[in-house]
């Protein structure tokens, strides 16, 4: 009877209305700080992966299911990105409103620019491949713009009495962003078709848009670490075809690039891939200032 | 006893409730999502043993035999339900429906019920589907108390997220139909419809970012066969409880979380069994596993081992596992194994095994 009487007031409990903060729960701090963009004060953001960690090997702690239990929107990256971690965390969360499917559940990659999408046949000869496009999409700010509309309009549905404070937010966000972009326009018309290696398939939608050219990658396939003659290979390319930037994401081990660099004259490149990716990457954009001022300094003498 | 029941009964009344207010969802938003259906998909186990087993079993191993496949089919059914069908072909050739159950994954209050043949929440170790294990054998206390393929059976359970705002603290209570002992030696089976109840409460707390700590206890109640009194002409049926504690503890760097990682888990068994109406013998058995990961694709771990025979405190046997693991990639393992173990009638026994393992299709991923 006693375990009775507790079930009905839990159940009273879920079924309580939305509290006065919709609680938001993001995959990546990228997402974090999107929604955080066009929440203001209206939501609670929080992200799962920080910034400087692999978003593609995050571990699936059952701690985070304390903030998962509580949110009212679940964002991901998706195009299985989060594929080793998220299903795991949100099956077991006990949350039913954010399953996929519920209006509490979103993709970021719905509407947004995807490259690299495979057009023959797929298979884990090619290491651990995203079948469904590259998911590092959210280094072209026109794809942050997509997500940032995206977010405001489920929180408008999810709270109708904030949707002009999030329409706002969302207007004041993309004027910034707008301005931002000339900015980095401006700075990257310097390095427009800089040769460029990078450690992991990350950076295609940045280097479309700010107009580098990725000519190979440390990793022979994604997630499948360098052999050898691999990296032998890598070195004389680099030298043949005039690479002057290595890339790496902060979560790789620097003893191979740093090798790799030495040996072929290319500049190693430390540069978060994501907000948070450094203590002072705190905002979407905070993150392609600091990312262009990284490859302004490696090729300011040159 | 009267608590599982009780519990039981509560289910039944509240689930149907339960479900009737989840709101209507189209079946077609979630069919077209794959999160949460990973489909089909697949483990390989190959083995190679070297040495002598003692005692001398009848049929020596092959050298190098498929241990096992396992065939895993999941899916979500319905917005309030998914399926698990695991299917164990042995190299044999027997085919053996290792897991096969409902989940209610949806219910409010941070409940979850199972129904179906599944493995027992007792203890941490014997949730880990056997291909996956580190180990090309199983801890000598497990293998004495639940058996060389683990505790798995017909029944139903019940989870709960006990809430509180500092960590996850889950309880499990689940009722089983119990097991013969010839696959799980700590009981016995005494009547056709006997039940094994388990209960776990486990909690789970980071300690850093990169270090976190599991801490349970668990216990099981079931029948221990059935005793015969001549004198008054009739049977009684005897008990046995099994409780366990289990600790483990993770250490990861999320920094550099693919190159470095360190395991360390230690499982108690302990059991009172009834050996004649009235008088119980209380016995025991651990092991205690730790692995380090000391490059992107190199783990090195050993275990120790130690424990006793259910229902017999007379003699006891100890033993140690160590290995060296190459993963060429997630999806394939390549494990060199060495063990020794001290039988109780005096005997060394040293066997090596080769472990290789891979999997094929979107495997699902677990919590820890
Ligand atoms: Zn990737």
């Amino acid at each position: 009877m006693k375990f009775l009487n507790l079930f009905a007031l839990t159940s009273l409990f879920c079924a309580a209305p939305l509290a006065a903060k919709v609680k938001v729960v993001t995959t990546t701090e990228d997402l974090a700080a999107l929604a955080a963009e066009v929440a203001g004060d209206s939501a609670e953001v929080t992200a799962i992966a920080r910034g400087y960690q692999d978003p593609h090997f995050v571990e699936a702690k059952p701690s985070y299911l304390l903030k998962l239990k509580k949110a009212q929107l679940f964002i991901q990256v998706g195009l299985e990105l989060e594929t080793g971690w998220a299903p795991a965390l949100l099956s077991s969360a006990r949350n039913p409103g954010i399953l996929p499917g519920r209006p509490g559940f979103m993709d970021a990659s719905e509407g947004c620019e995807i490259l690299g999408k495979p057009t023959g046949g797929v298979d884990r000869s090619l290491g651990d491949v995203h079948p469904l496009g590259n998911p590092h999409y959210w280094l072209n700010p026109e794809n942050g713009r997509v997500i940032a509309r995206a977010i405001a309009h489920r929180l408008s549905v999810m709270d109708p009495d904030n949707s002009g404070k999030y329409k706002a937010n969302l207007a004041a966000f993309e004027e910034r962003l707008s301005e931002k972009e000339k900015e980095w326009d401006a700075s990257a018309a310097a390095f427009k078709g800089v040769k460029v290696v990078t450690y992991h398939n990350s950076w295609p939608s940045f280097a479309r848009r700010f107009g580098l050219e990725v000519v190979d990658f440390v990793e022979p396939r994604p997630g499948i670490p360098p052999s050898p003659a691999h990296i032998h290979s890598l070195i004389t390319r680099i030298r043949a075809s005039g690479v002057r930037l290595l890339l790496v994401e902060p979560y790789f081990d620097l003893k191979l690039p740093e090798k790799v660099a030495a040996e072929s004259g290319a500049a190693l490149v430390v540069i978060p891939p994501s907000v948070g990716g450094e203590a002072g990457i705190k905002t979407y954009s905070g993150l392609f200032d600091r990312q262009l001022e990284l490859l302004k300094n490696a090729l300011g003498g040159k | 006893m009267r608590f599982f029941r009780a519990l039981f009964a509560a289910l039944l009344l509240t689930v149907p409730s339960a479900l009737r207010a989840q709101p209507q969802l189209s079946g077609n938003a979630l069919q077209s999502s794959n999160i949460l259906n990973p489909n089909i998909s697949a483990v390989g186990w190959l083995q190679g043993e070297a040495g002598r087993r003692k005692p001398v079993v009848e049929e020596a191993a092959a050298p190098f035999a498929v241990k096992e496949a396992e065939i895993a089919f999941q899916s979500v059914i319905d917005p309030y339900t998914r399926a698990d069908v695991f299917v164990a072909v042995e190299g044999e050739g027997g085919i053996e429906l290792e897991e096969g159950h409902l989940t209610w994954y949806s219910l409010p209050g941070g409940l979850s019920l199972k129904a179906g043949k599944f493995k027992g929440a007792f203890g941490k170790f014997n949730l880990t589907h056997r291909p996956e294990t580190a180990f090309a054998d199983r801890p000598l206390s497990h293998e004495a108390y639940l058996g060389e393929e683990g505790l798995a059976s017909a029944g139903g359970g019940l989870s709960w997220h006990i809430p509180n705002p500092w960590l996850l603290v889950n309880l499990d209570a689940q009722a089983f139909v119990l097991p013969g002992a010839d696959e799980v030696p700590a009981f016995g089976k005494a009547k056709r419809n006997d039940l094994l109840y388990i209960g776990r409460l486990g909690g789970y707390y980071d300690l850093t970012e990169s270090a976190n700590i599991t801490l349970g206890g668990s216990c099981a109640f079931g029948a221990a066969g059935r005793e015969f009194n001549p004198v008054t002409a009739s049977s009684s049926t005897l008990s046995s409880r099994l409780y366990s504690l289990d600790l483990t503890y993770r250490w990861k760097n999320p920094r550099r979380a693919i190159y470095r990682s360190l395991f360390w888990q230690t499982e108690l068994l302990w059991n009172r069994r009834e050996i004649t109406a009235g008088s119980y013998e209380n016995t025991m058995g651990y092991f205690s596993h730790l692995e380090y990961q000391f490059a992107r694709r190199w783990r090195a771990g050993g275990r120790y081992d130690w424990t006793r025979a259910p229902g017999d405190g007379t003699a006891h046997e100890s033993g140690g596992l160590v290995y060296l693991t190459f993963m060429p990639s997630e999806f394939s393992r390549i494990s060199l194994q060495g063990r020794q173990v001290d039988r109780s009638g005096g005997t060394k026994e040293k066997l090596g095994f080769l472990k290789l393992t891979f999997n094929i299709g979107p495997h699902g991923v677990h919590l820890f």
